[in-house]
């Protein structure tokens, strides 16, 4: 198979995402051992746990921002990163002009925002689907519209990135995400940098879209959240997946000690 | 007697001609700055001996003087057998030198984008030639005009230099003036002020450049 | 060898040179330094009379050439009947040039603190004289630190003009040798090296210091 063209995988086409044994060290510093990590169509996966326990590693390898040495990553059946030979079973890293086509598919947003700063709101959110996808101003500038409206910002769309709050600017940067259409949204730990009134704003934008059926990989520490909109809650330490559970089981009854000892610290910090 | 309208009268023309020459000077080293230091900076940024060229290049002409260079440029190239005038010798040093700090200026506004944009622009599918074409370029420029009008009214200064090589430029015919005629202020009053309206008139191009292309509030 | 004959029979004669560029350097980089200072306060601090005189006094200095105010001293010294050493002369020029650059340069280090360094100065109860002396300054000084030390490479590098006004320094002195020996080449390759030496471990300093900066220490 060459490389330039995945063909899809064959295997369970009602997952959305799919990660296999993927594992990816910084030097000595193995980040990832191994994580398998599915995530069925249209459900919300939270994934916590301490920090530097690989958590926005895993995510950043999902749109292969970050390299990894080992196992594959599929989006909706097709493979992005590396392809498996289907003869040899060879793993094999994709063209770069395919990882950027897969990346389409893959939305995510960042703890920092990382906005344009030289561009308008709208500029924003139209800029890849007009230079990456080749879709029609006029066509791009009406679904930005209707995306800043979902996010409660169709009076901004003039403004520049350094005039608005954290909270909103953070809500451009879900609509610039979607924008792309993508069939996958992740979010790294994207209300970590705001202030605490401003948290709201984007995690009910979060909760409308999950409700809408998009299908969500969250990293966070807001374990209301992940409580609430959760579909399955997984529990990351030391570069592997220590335990997975809908949140129900998860926050009353964890089966092991690790995630029990995080828990109660978390909530000594936070009182919830 | 200072402040002489008649003797300004019969000054202006040579002095004007003399500005005709230091605007020829600025503008052209200006122009060719804007690219050989856009190389240099590139090479700069590459990896292996080009790179290592580059940076030495960048450090011999920024720490000599402006005026060594002019006189190594003048004389050595006569002695070798390869005279040169002397206006093409002072725009060879003046370049030389300036493209050396504009190369700084360029390096500093690409790494002025974090890496966080390339990021975002990737993980939005851009590939390398649209994420600079739209993400990077644009932020890079915008942060390069204040430094480069500076290096802009730096240059029209030094260009002052080339007097020293027996081109009649506003300061070599002022020098002239001064030592025929004795109006030391008269002269001297009227040169400042030509400079002073020639480097003005870049830093208020460059303030209204700056207003058009500013996304930071 | 024999090419280079020329500059081991003059070295001592440019070391000499070099002995009194740094000499002359220093002696202008003190006044500039103090006089910068006073300007950067005065236009922070200053009434609006104080404020608007700086401000035009660094516009006009800014936007004339370091060689036309040499020049403009050269032949207005004699005429006012001061008796001043050209020395000195060139000094005062240097000072008071250099000491708009040095301005610029104090007031952004002053400017850059985060307003919550005034606010927590005034917090704990010092008046405006402490608050200065005790919180701003000291901070100031090290963020300014790294362009300072790169304007005073750059002084150095501007003392070559004073050879234009016929003052003896390394450019003088390496112009003397080509004269008599007519091996432009050498002579000024040895001049621009003895100029890089001082320029460059001092822009090596600015470099070591903008890290610490940045370091945060």
């Amino acid at each position: 198979m060459p490389d330039t063209e995945p063909g899809r995988m064959a295997t369970m086409p009602r997952l959305m995402l799919e990660m296999r044994g993927v594992a990816k060290r910084f030097g000595a510093n193995e980040v990832l051992r191994g994580v398998s990590l599915s995530v069925p169509r249209g459900q919300t996966v939270v994934v916590i746990g301490p920090s530097g326990s690989g958590k926005t590693t895993l995510l950043r390898c999902i749109n292969m921002l970050e390299d990894y040495e080992a196992g594959i990553v599929a989006v909706d059946g097709v493979p992005i990163g590396y392809a498996v030979d289907e003869k040899s079973g060879r793993r094999q890293r994709m063209a770069e002009r395919a990882i950027a086509a897969a990346r389409e598919t893959i939305g995510i947003v960042f703890q920092s925002y990382n906005l344009f700063p030289h561009m308008s709101v709208l500029s924003n959110i139209i800029a890849a689907p007009i230079r990456v996808k080749g879709v029609s101003r006029p066509q791009a500038e009406t679904r930005a519209r209707e995306l800043l409206a979902m996010v409660g910002l169709s009076d901004k769309e003039k403004e520049y990135p350094a005039r608005l709050s954290g909270g909103q600017q953070q809500r451009v940067a879900i609509a610039r995400a979607l924008a792309m259409e993508p069939k996958i949204m992740l979010f790294d730990e994207v209300t970590s940098a705001l202030d605490p009134e401003l948290v709201g704003e984007v995690l009910a934008a979060m909760r409308q879209l999950a409700r809408d059926g998009m299908t969500m990989v969250v990293v966070t520490h807001e374990m209301s959240f992940a409580r609430d909109v959760a579909d399955r809650v997984v529990f990351m330490d030391g570069g592997v997946i220590v335990e997975e559970g809908p949140p129900e089981t998860m926050f009353s009854t964890p089966k092991t000690e690790r995630v029990r000892q995080f828990l109660k610290r978390h909530n000594d910090r936070y009182r919830i | 007697m200072p402040f002489d309208p008649n003797f300004i009268r019969r000054l202006l023309p040579a002095l004007l001609e003399g500005a005709e020459i230091t605007i020829e000077l600025s503008v052209l080293t200006i122009a060719i700055c804007l690219v050989w230091g856009l190389l240099v900076a590139l090479a700069n940024a590459t990896r292996g001996p080009l790179a290592w060229l580059a940076a030495a290049y960048i450090q011999i002409v920024r720490n000599t003087p402006l005026l060594i260079q002019m006189y190594l440029v003048y004389f050595g190239l006569g002695f070798a057998g390869l005279p040169l005038s002397g206006f093409m010798c002072g725009l060879l040093a003046l370049c030389l030198q300036n493209g050396g700090y504009v190369a700084e200026i360029y390096r500093g506004g690409l790494q002025s984008v974090s890496a966080r944009q390339y990021e975002s622009g990737r993980a939005l599918g851009m590939r390398r030639w649209t994420l600079y074409r739209v993400v990077v370029l644009p932020q890079v420029i915008a942060r390069v005009i204040p430094p480069l009008a500076n290096q802009g009214i730096s240059i029209i200064k030094d260009t002052s230099q080339v007097a020293a090589i027996a081109v009649m430029d506003i300061m070599k015919v002022a020098q002239i003036w001064v030592e025929s005629s004795a109006n030391t202020y008269d002269v001297f009053l009227t040169v400042g002020l030509i400079y002073l309206s020639l480097t003005t008139i870049v830093s208020f191009g460059a303030r209204f450049a700056e207003r058009r292309l500013a996304f930071v509030a | 060898m024999r090419t280079f004959a020329p500059l081991i029979h003059g070295y001592w004669y440019l070391l000499r040179g070099a002995g009194m560029t740094l000499l002359m350097a220093g002696a202008s980089v003190v006044p500039a330094t103090l006089l910068g200072m006073l300007f950067a306060l005065g236009q922070i601090f200053g009434g609006r009379i104080s404020r608007a005189a700086i401000v035009t006094y660094i516009f006009v200095v800014r936007g004339i050439p370091l060689l036309v105010l040499l020049t403009f001293v050269y032949y207005l010294l004699p005429l006012t009947g001061i008796d001043l050493p050209p020395f000195w002369g060139v000094v005062l020029v240097m000072a008071c040039y250099y000491a708009a650059f040095m301005a610029e340069v104090f007031r952004a280090g002053i400017l850059s603190l985060p307003q919550a360094q005034w606010d927590a100065a005034r917090g704990l109860g010092m008046n405006r004289r402490q608050m200065l002396w005790i919180v701003i300054f000291p901070q100031a000084f090290r963020l300014a630190a790294p362009p300072f030390v790169n304007l005073c490479a750059n002084l150095i590098k501007a003392t070559s003009l004073v050879s234009v006004v016929g003052l003896w320094e390394l450019t003088m002195a390496s112009r003397e040798i080509v004269e008599r020996t007519l091996a432009p080449f050498q002579i000024f390759i040895g001049a621009a090296f003895l100029y890089f030496c001082m320029c460059f471990a001092l822009s090596r300093y600015g470099k070591y210091l903008e890290g610490r900066v940045l370091a945060g220490h």
